[in-house]
């Protein structure tokens, strides 16, 4: 028998109708993730019963699907720089690539360019017929070691300093998800808030079209993460190596199977990030991105209790709810 | 003017000298490429590089730091098309830090056949894999489960203190400690 | 200046003695022991791959001159059809476009590039240039070239095989595991992988005859502080080849048992770990991009002289140079890992460390412009491309110092800005080198000159085609735009639009190249043995156009007084 991901909690059903006002339901299009859950049968009866169970925990209504805001956390047509970015470290690093790198990197090539194009105007044949004969000159040799030197040596401090800042692992009480990287879509899970995992696969273009949202860049489900809180994301793979990439929010992190990896940071403000799979994966490489839904704390903790999850400092749930590795219920999924 | 070329017999044996040597290079290298395999997992291990665990004998003595505590995180994954469910007992558990403590993690064999598995394993973040120290672990050995058998399994394991002293641990609050377990397919040799 | 006493100058071209006597045809190109017939083949072999690799870039980029799937389903459903098999699903072409990639990038390195810079002009002037009969072993040499015809087919073949979802090997270059192992089944991997292997034997065989003949063969007085530039590249080439081919061979051939035999070396289920053939992948990885432009370095130098009229500025420093920029190469790898969860100090090393690179490459570029200064530049064809290589590897380089910082890479890794950047100093940098050292060397590889203005006119179509090419690639990248990937969102489509015009451009520029090429070998002005004057010092300007079939069979002699 296969084993399959959990998909869909059933509590998220009750919610269908409430949020098919906003836009494609969010659990809307679990059913077509879902399809593979159906050659799994033989699913236990105790976990579709923990499903239910967790049902009456999900009165609340899920916040309405987020509109993304045209050129934020997305490319714009015709961008020629770095996207807008919205943690600390996406503007310490902006901040070293528009306003350090970026001018030496201009400063160097221009440079060039004008020695060279100086040279080639001044001692060209025919107004300089003869060639001087000078093949050595010590201080020069020297000042084009060292002052390169001291470049790298200004750029290395700041650089530093932002690999330290990228580094900064998350406090205790951050909300963390487990991310995995399938063949082709990403599958998100909160351990803590006890939501299983679920899946989220690229919207067709017309769907997404209709949604307003970017084709190629939009999921059916996206990850839900709350602004201004402390977020850890613990990410693998389940099959080849995916990265899981969000440019407006610098992070890039490899998915390896059989690896966990982890992924600190804070997002400034609510609003809907675009991400890609960034390491080549297979066929569909190209088709299974990632967005990333920052809502107001607030609204975060709603979204968590509206998909049966429960908030931290609640009593401790039952850990059976909380075995999100349980098998999926793959009965009440066909049926949506 | 200058020396006389060599003959062509002197330099003949000297390119075969040569290429001999530099054959010998080559083929160093190449070896390299293959020892490469134990020297890597030689270096994981010693520097906790990648977030590799160390082990440590039944018997260690380790200091406690007393009021000093870490959270532990422990995070399960079984490979698609493994019939077994797999979970830690306690998502979360804070341990002082240098103390010995268990976690428990639940398998659950799904089919009905015996099914054998074997777990690979790292901490986040990676810097922090050099101070997990496990005693004991299901993932040393492989393990086979009977069709429907449920076990739970333990790891004892402890946080060396030395981790406080280490600067690059400093905002180190929480370890994650992950588990994916595969399935042991008869003719695949461990390398 | 070096004093050169040698036998064959450059108007004896009509003596035609015994060193001149050829074998038949079948016996001089199919058995060939004879360097420069060996180096011609190579050539041949290049251009013909650089067809082939740079018309697929062609396919990719009219695939991506607009967002959608326009032409992959087409051509996956030909591929099929010539393979009799069911039409293409919308998956296998898309594994098609993976294909696509991967075939471009293993043919451009190993089929284009290295055999054209090592095997073609390294096998041409490497003996010339230190005054030596022929390479060190001579049959090794036609073993090399001729390992590369099984290399080249079975790759070409492994795109009519099946390589997991579609047909092909689907992994890109780096052959990365899981995808190359349980990700890919069926023969195509395996076939490419064998392919690597074989041109691997080819470049190391080469690189063992290379180090024998630049130590050993140098004629009386050509200290190793002696040689001409182009032979330090080469030779600095040859060692990190002799170096990094090995662990790539072991890499692969661990990847071959675990398709196929059931081991487990980069397989977290037997223990094994994926990230270890990243590592190995990449030691042998990042001095293979040295490997490409070194040689390049070379050419250039020796072309900047020539048409300079002055020596090399600062010749110790651009030879030892090229020896740091070869041994920290090895030292550095793991800045193409920055994204597989490394832990910060590891991080911070490889930062520093491929920071380290740009000093002696800073020093190349600044001992060639000290070159031209005060020189009597006259602006040959050869010139314009060496000129050219140096201010777009001086764009490309700095870019790579952007890329060297983890933190920054965090967001650049894998999108377009690395595509660009590699693409500015192998596809700028590289080719300008092969077109600057093809042009220099026509006349005395062919003995006739090549249409001036047509070699004039292929650099500026080529210089625009280029970079309206590759230079939007970093606004692409910048913005966020994924590598490897067939189709983009709206936002990516202005840029991709002017990317595809550069390649018509760029590809208007090869018509020329072509056309010129045929015109001068079949029209082309008989050329003298040193057409570019006072300036070109280097031995092969000693001998006619072309040289005779055996060169110095007695030695020429360096004078020992003689210094840069």
């Amino acid at each position: 028998m296969k084993k399959v991901k959990s998909l869909v909690l059933a509590g998220l059903l009750a919610l269908a109708p409430a949020m098919a006002m906003n836009g494609p339901a969010f659990a809307q299009d679990n059913a077509v993730a879902a399809a593979p859950a159906a050659d799994n049968a033989a699913a236990p009866a105790e976990s579709a019963a923990n499903a239910v169970e967790a049902a009456p925990a999900a009165k609340v209504a899920a916040p309405p699907r987020m509109k993304p805001t045209e050129g934020i956390g997305m490319p714009r047509p015709g961008e020629i720089t770095l996207q807008e970015q919205f943690t600390s470290t996406g503007h310490t690093a902006r901040w070293m690539h528009d306003k350090l790198l970026l001018p030496l990197c201009f400063i160097m090539s221009i440079f060039v360019l004008i020695l060279m194009l100086y040279a080639m105007w001044k001692f060209r044949a025919a107004a300089n017929p003869v060639p001087s004969k000078t093949s050595h000159n010590t201080l020069i040799e020297v000042i084009w070691t060292v002052v390169p030197v001291i470049i790298l040596l200004v750029i290395a401090v700041p650089s530093i300093g932002l690999l330290a800042d990228q580094y900064k692992p998350a406090p205790k009480d951050a909300v963390v998800v487990k991310v995995t990287g399938y063949q082709w879509y990403w599958g998100y899970e909160y351990p803590d808030a006890g939501i299983p995992e679920f899946v989220s696969n690229m919207l067709p273009e017309d769907k997404a079209k209709a949604n307003g949202e970017p084709y190629l860049l939009a999921p059916d489900n996206r990850l839900v993460l709350p602004a201004g809180r402390p977020i850890k994301l613990i990410i693998t793979g389940a099959d080849v190596i995916h990265a899981f990439a969000v440019p407006s929010l610098w992070v890039k992190m490899d998915a390896v199977p059989g690896r966990l990896n982890e992924k600190s940071f804070t997002i400034d403000k609510p609003g809907v990030y675009y991400g890609q799979c960034s390491e080549l994966c297979g066929a569909r490489h190209g088709f299974m991105p990632i967005a990333i839904e920052a809502l107001p704390p607030a609204e975060f903790d709603q979204w968590v209790l509206s998909q049966g999850g429960k908030l931290p400092g609640a009593a401790p749930a039952a850990t059976a709810a909380a075995t999100a590795q349980a098998v999926a219920p793959a009965a009440p999924a066909a049926k949506l | 003017m200058a020396t006389l070329p060599p003959s062509p017999f002197d330099r003949d044996r000297r390119n075969r000298r040569t290429m001999l040597t530099m054959a010998v290079v080559g083929l160093s290298m190449l070896g390299l490429g293959f020892a490469s395999v134990p020297l890597y997992r030689i270096f994981c291990e010693q520097t906790g590089f990648g977030g590799t665990t160390k082990r440590a004998a039944a018997d260690v003595q380790v200091r406690e730091a007393t009021g000093h505590t870490m959270s532990i995180r422990f995070d399960s994954n079984v490979q698609p098309g493994m019939p077994w469910q797999f979970y830690p007992e306690h998502r979360t558990d804070t341990v002082t830090i240098g103390r010995k403590d268990m976690a428990i993690f639940i398998a659950k064999n799904m089919s009905d056949k015996p099914v054998t598995g074997t777990a690979a394993f790292n901490v986040t973040p990676t810097q922090a894999g050099a101070y997990f120290t496990k005693i004991q672990c299901f993932c040393f050995t492989e393990q086979t489960l009977q069709p429907g058998q449920e076990v739970r399994m333990p790891v004892l394991y402890f946080v060396d203190p030395k981790i406080l002293d280490d600067p690059d641990n400093k905002d180190t609050q929480q370890i994650t400690l992950s588990y994916t377990f595969y399935p042991v397919e008869p003719g695949k040799k461990a390398s | 200046m070096t004093t050169i006493t040698a036998d064959h100058h450059g108007d004896h071209a009509h003596d035609h003695h015994d060193a001149d006597h050829k074998p038949a045809f079948f016996q001089r190109w199919f058995m060939s022991t004879n360097h420069k017939d060996i180096g011609t083949l190579y050539l041949i072999f290049a251009i013909i791959a650089g067809i082939i690799g740079g018309g697929i870039s062609g396919l990719m980029r009219a695939e991506l001159a607009q967002p959608g799937i326009q032409y992959l389903q087409t051509w996956a459903n030909m591929q099929h059809s010539l393979m009799g098999v069911e039409p293409a699903t919308l998956d296998q072409a898309y594994h098609l476009w993976n294909a696509l990639i991967t075939a471009h990038g293993l043919i451009m390195v190993f089929f284009m590039v290295m055999p054209a810079m090592i095997g073609g002009f390294g096998n041409w002037f490497v003996p010339i240039m230190i005054g030596a009969p022929d390479m060190a072993f001579p049959r090794m040499n036609n073993v090399s070239f001729w390992l590369l015809i099984p290399a080249f087919t079975l790759l070409l073949g492994s795109a009519f095989v099946p390589g997991g979802t579609g047909y092909g090997a689907g992994t890109g270059w780096t052959v990365y595991a899981p995808l190359s192992t349980s990700g890919s089944a069926g023969p195509a991997v395996d076939m490419a992988i064998l392919s690597l292997h074989i041109a691997g034997a080819s470049s190391i065989l080469g690189a063992i005859n290379f180090i024998t003949t630049i130590l050993n063969m140098r004629a009386p007085g050509m200290t190793l502080h002696k040689m001409p530039l182009f032979v330090w590249s080469v030779l600095v080439t040859a060692f990190l080849l002799l170096l990094a081919l090995p662990v790539l061979a072991a890499a692969i051939t661990m990847l071959l048992t675990d398709r196929n035999f059931g081991t487990t070396f980069y397989d977290a289920a037997g223990g094994g770990d994926p990230e270890l053939y990243q590592h190995l992948f990449w030691f042998f990885g990042h001095p293979e991009v040295y490997i490409m432009i070194l040689p390049g370095f070379g050419i250039v130098s020796q072309i900047i002289s020539t048409f300079s009229k002055k020596p090399v500025f600062g010749y110790l420093g651009m030879a030892y140079a090229m020896v740091a920029i070869g041994v920290v190469g090895f030292v550095v790898w793991a800045h193409h890992m920055f994204t597989t969860g490394m832990s910060v100090n590891v991080k911070m090393y490889f930062t520093a460390a491929t920071m380290v690179i740009a000093v002696p490459t800073g020093i190349k570029i600044f001992s060639w412009i000290a070159t031209i200064w005060g020189g009597s530049i006259s602006f040959k064809t050869p010139m314009v491309w060496a000129l050219g290589f140096i201010f777009l590897f001086t764009v490309g380089g700095v870019t790579g110092v952007v890329l060297a910082n983890g933190g920054v890479d965090d967001v650049l890794h894998d999108t377009y800005y690395v595509v660009a950047h590699f693409h500015y100093v192998l596809s700028l940098g590289a080719v300008f080198g092969l077109f600057a050292g093809f042009y220099y060397w026509f006349p005395k590889m062919s003995g006739r000159m090549y249409n001036e203005f047509l070699g004039q006119l292929h650099f500026w179509v080529f210089f625009v085609g280029v970079n309206l090419l590759f230079f939007p690639m970093h606004f692409l990248g910048l913005s966020g735009m994924p590598r490897r990937y067939p189709d983009y969102p709206e936002a990516f489509a202005y840029w991709n639009k002017v990317a595809s015009h550069g390649y018509e451009i760029m590809a208007a520029g090869m018509v020329i190249f072509f056309i010129n090429l045929i015109w001068s070998l079949a029209a082309g002005k008989k050329a003298v043995g040193n057409p570019w004057g006072e300036g070109a010092t280097t031995l092969e300007w000693t001998l006619s156009s072309p040289p005779p079939f055996h060169q110095f069979e007695t030695l020429p002699v360096i004078d020992d007084a003689a210094h840069h």
